[in-house]
């Protein structure tokens, strides 16, 4: 369950109740550093930057926060690692050539490229988690909206927000009762009861479908869908946070630019 | 008597390709109040209610609303919903907006109030069911009982004049199911009529001022609660049972005990009628005193040493703004249901107790009491909370 997972840590967070445009800047002005830069320096200090608030001032558990970041950064690790073999370069320390067409190498040049794009992975990543964590998808559709998205994406949106969780529940329900009669118990019975599974969850939506619309019938459906709109003020403390981050962040950058592992 | 706000003329209902769901029904709801409608699973419960909205056509008779007859074009639909509002059974069904806030503003910005009227009106709905605060919170991470009163609120917003309930404490636990159940009442003294269906007699005995005993898609029995639940017969063919309270009178009248000609509804009506044959009156030497104190106007803050002052003293809390009051001034709190009629029981055994409460309720204590003491030739006195009051001397 990692979009409630993702979620409900975003509803608890510590930094809920700051102005969404400031946390939304701070990610963003993040990103776009980490892809301005060309030194492997300044992603990592974003990177560092934004964990510590992520884990300080949001206060979102270690463990979960670790977790979340192991998955894409295992990832990230063996694309480099790939990178580093076969981008090649004019310093091997390495050369091997299993076949005629294939050449595998590891080079000073290629060392730096991959250790790059493994930072500036990290640092995004950072700031995209930093968002994820800070900034629960509630407020994302106000800015959806301040944004100019039509109002019948962002009122879909909702309702789909909102029933998944409603659907997921239920199908652990469906899930947990076939367990308890042994549904899951052999390799064909497995398929059968998946497949029970699936039939059972689109009947069980095709009903709150219907429901949905008996109950915004109810309640003199007209087209429209309200919103709460921002109105946590921009404090001072968060601003200047936000201003200090990207004027840090942009110096960071500026002076690790072109800057080598090796 | 009050004038008639809904009213139903022989509607008759079949659902595609099955039974018929609803045979010939008439009946009529007065403005204020309280009706329970009572039948098994499969009775037309839940279709009739979906007929007070106009969600459910009949396919013949007649609906009537402020009698006038209903009519299914969209804006009449619209007005008629206005005024009707509706409660599912499941609030997860009924909850469609993501956020709290959202799903409350739903209705109001839907019959197109501005933004300001919006905001006052989900304010109001939120303050009603007690939760300020919860604007910004997901649904999904909410408890039963609060999605359930997220889904009052949400018709509460639109300001209806009768609420129809379906099966209102269905998944809630007791607590939660007599908070609702006074949260109902005190929407009803501020004049709003209230509908309820369940098939939990029990519960709909004590409230409702008036049953509906339905089974298989006709009307049984309606009548006052005694009369319609007391009848073995009616609630046999409704396959219902009869309330402990009624059987327990009827099984000490036929034992000789004097059961007044009103049957007893509560606890306290029955301690009455078992304490008057055991002492050949009721009569206590000195009964308690029942002190109301409305916190809406009261400077609650003077209320902890005001009852630290008097060791001994019950608290019980009415209403949702009440017990919020009490929580907020860590008031240990000893009822938070029944609380007239628990207070009158304490009041009975010489202890005194303090009810706190808000607006409307303030009255319903003093009223309720005043019966209570012309019945049973009581005295019991009810005084308003005054915290320059000196405490009264000890060991009284």
């Amino acid at each position: 369950m990692f979009e409630e997972l993702l979620e409900d840590v975003a509803q608890t967070n510590g930094l809920r109740e700051v102005n969404t445009w400031v946390k939304l800047a701070a990610g963003l002005s993040a990103l776009v550093l980490c892809l301005l830069s060309t030194g492997y320096a300044g992603p990592l200090f974003i990177a560092l930057v934004l964990s510590a608030a992520v884990l300080i001032l949001a206060r979102v558990d270690f463990r979960t926060y670790a977790e979340l970041y192991l998955v894409p950064l295992w990832f990230a690790l063996m694309s480099a690692i790939v990178i580093v073999l076969i981008s090649g370069g004019e310093h091997p320390f390495w050369i091997w050539n299993p076949l005629p067409f294939l050449s595998l190498s590891v080079s000073r040049e290629s060392i730096n490229t991959g250790f790059f794009i493994l930072c500036r992975v990290i640092g995004s990543m950072s700031a995209l988690l930093f968002i994820a964590l800070t900034t629960p998808m509630t407020d994302l559709f106000v800015v959806m909206r301040k944004c100019g998205i039509p109002d019948f994406v962002i009122d879909l949106a909702m309702i789909i927000y909102r029933t998944i969780f409603f659907l997921m529940d239920q199908v652990q329900q469906i899930y947990r009762a076939q367990v308890m009669r042994l549904g899951y118990s052999g390799w064909r019975e497995s398929i059968n009861t998946f497949s029970m599974l699936c039939g059972a969850a689109f009947i069980t939506s095709w009903d709150a479908g219907d429901d949905l619309i008996r109950a915004m019938d109810a309640r003199c459906y007209d087209g429209k869908f309200a919103l709460l709109g921002e109105n946590r003020p921009v404090e001072l403390r968060p601003l200047a946070a936000l201003i200090a981050f990207v004027v840090v962040g942009s110096l960071a950058v500026a002076v690790s630019q072109g800057m080598m592992l090796l | 008597m009050s004038h008639i706000v809904l009213e139903a003329r022989d509607v008759r209902y079949r659902y595609p390709r099955g039974r018929e769901a609803i045979c010939g029904i008439s009946f009529h709801f007065r403005r204020g109040e309280k009706i329970a409608l009572v039948g098994p699973n499969g009775a037309g419960k839940s279709t009739l209610l979906q007929m007070f909205n106009g969600m459910i056509r009949p396919d013949s008779g007649m609906m009537l609303f402020d009698n006038v007859p209903v009519q299914y074009d969209t804006a009449s639909l619209r007005q008629l919903r206005k005024r009707v509002g509706f409660v599912l059974q499941n609030p997860d069904r009924q909850i469609i907006a993501p956020t709290v806030y959202q799903d409350v503003a739903f209705g109001p910005t839907n019959l197109g109030y501005d933004e300001a009227a919006v905001k006052e009106a989900v304010a109001t709905a939120l303050r009603h069911v007690g939760l300020v605060g919860f604007e910004r919170r997901p649904p999904h991470q909410l408890s039963g009982g609060e999605k359930k009163r997220v889904a009052i609120a949400g018709v509460l917003a639109m300001d209806p004049d009768v609420l129809v309930f379906d099966e209102p404490t269905s998944g809630l636990d007791p607590s939660g199911s007599e908070d609702l159940m006074e949260l109902l009442d005190e929407l009803n003294q501020e004049g709003k009529t209230i509908v309820i269906s369940t098939h939990d007699v029990e519960l709909a005995y004590p409230w409702a001022e008036r049953a509906i005993l339905l089974a298989d898609g006709r009307i049984i029995r309606e009548d006052v609660p005694d009369v319609a639940f007391g009848n073995p017969k009616y609630v046999r063919m409704a396959h219902l049972s009869v309330p402990t309270l009624l059987e327990l009178s009827s099984e000490l009248g036929k034992r000789g005990f004097a059961i007044p000609e009103r049957k007893p509804r509560s606890v306290l009506d029955m301690v009455h009628i078992i304490e008057s044959h055991l002492h050949g009156s009721c009569s206590h030497a000195a009964p308690g005193t029942i002190t109301v104190c409305n916190v809406d106007e009261a400077e609650t803050s003077a209320i902890p040493p005001w009852v630290k002052a008097r060791p001994g003293i019950v608290v019980g809390a009415m209403g949702t703004r009440a017990k919020q009051c009490a929580a907020q001034e860590q008031i240990a709190l000893e009822f938070t249901y029944g609380v007239i009629d628990k207070c009158i029981l304490r009041a009975l055994r010489g202890q005194d107790s303090l009810i706190l409460t808000t607006g409307s309720m303030v009255g319903r204590v003093a009223a309720r009491v005043e019966a209570y003491c012309k019945e049973s030739g009581n005295t019991i006195s009810v005084a308003g909370l005054d915290p320059a009051n000196q405490p009264p001397p000890q060991g009284r």
